[in-house]
């Protein structure tokens, strides 16, 4: 089982909330169909996520989607705030770098701009979130991951 | 990165066939390419998209889609 600790602190207004390190990538099936085909793979992109129990499914920058070149196999509606947004479904790999999490392979991330966004380009989602055990501890400021 | 609109043809298709598979294999996926439909239906992502990369290949642009009777809208925020 892994568990990771993410600071986090609420009292503070300029805090974007709790943020850990992943590296999102292709999944391991079509980086060997790439590979099988002799194409190109870009590298892995690391950066920052948001731990967001709002969000109910994880959410990519589609600057990033489009850099790392993550698969895209479908469509999708997300509402952001009242409004409607047609945003790209893509297969792909979330690893969480600096932890012993376990990486999940091969799941639909969404693509949106994340507009004036400075602190991440990620939202992990509650797909991700159910299989984890996320205890918010306001007072000792910290965030706790199990899975 | 494939535009949004790539899937046009493949979700045509799959609007053919909402009712009938909404029924049958409600939440499973489909893999569809133009309007070849790859046989089955699977019950994970990871599984649809692995059946869809070993009947079309990584790069003829393949649709996987969740069979819902009406279209989920996303919240993240």
């Amino acid at each position: 089982m892994g568990r990771f600790l993410l600071p986090w602190d609420p009292s503070d207004p300029n805090d974007p909330g709790p943020l850990m390190d992943v590296v999102v990538m292709n999944s391991g099936d079509v980086l060997e169909a790439w590979r099988a085909n002799g194409l190109e793979r870009p590298d892995p992109i690391p950066m920052k996520a948001l731990i967001d129990t709002g969000a109910s499914v994880t959410v990519i920058s589609k600057t990033f989607a489009k850099h790392c070149k993550l698969l895209q196999t479908g469509e999708s509606e997300v509402r952001a705030l009242g409004a409607q947004h047609r945003c790209g479904e893509h297969a792909g790999t979330i690893r969480f770098a600096g932890s012993n999490l376990r990486p999940v392979e091969a799941i639909r991330i969404r693509s949106v701009d994340f507009i004036r966004e400075p602190h991440f380009a990620c939202l992990i989602g509650r797909d991700i979130l159910r299989n984890w055990s996320v205890t918010f501890e306001g007072r000792l400021k910290r965030v706790t991951i199990l899975d | 990165m494939a535009p949004i609109g790539q899937f046009s043809a493949e979700l045509k298709v799959f609007e053919q066939h909402r009712q009938e598979w909404s029924s049958s294999h409600p939440g499973d996926f489909v893999v569809i390419l133009g309007d070849e439909i790859a046989e089955g239906f699977f019950s994970s992502y990871a599984d649809a998209l692995k059946a869809g990369l070993r009947r079309f290949g990584v790069q003829s642009g393949f649709l996987v889609k969740q069979v819902w009777v009406t279209e989920p809208v996303y919240c993240i925020s």
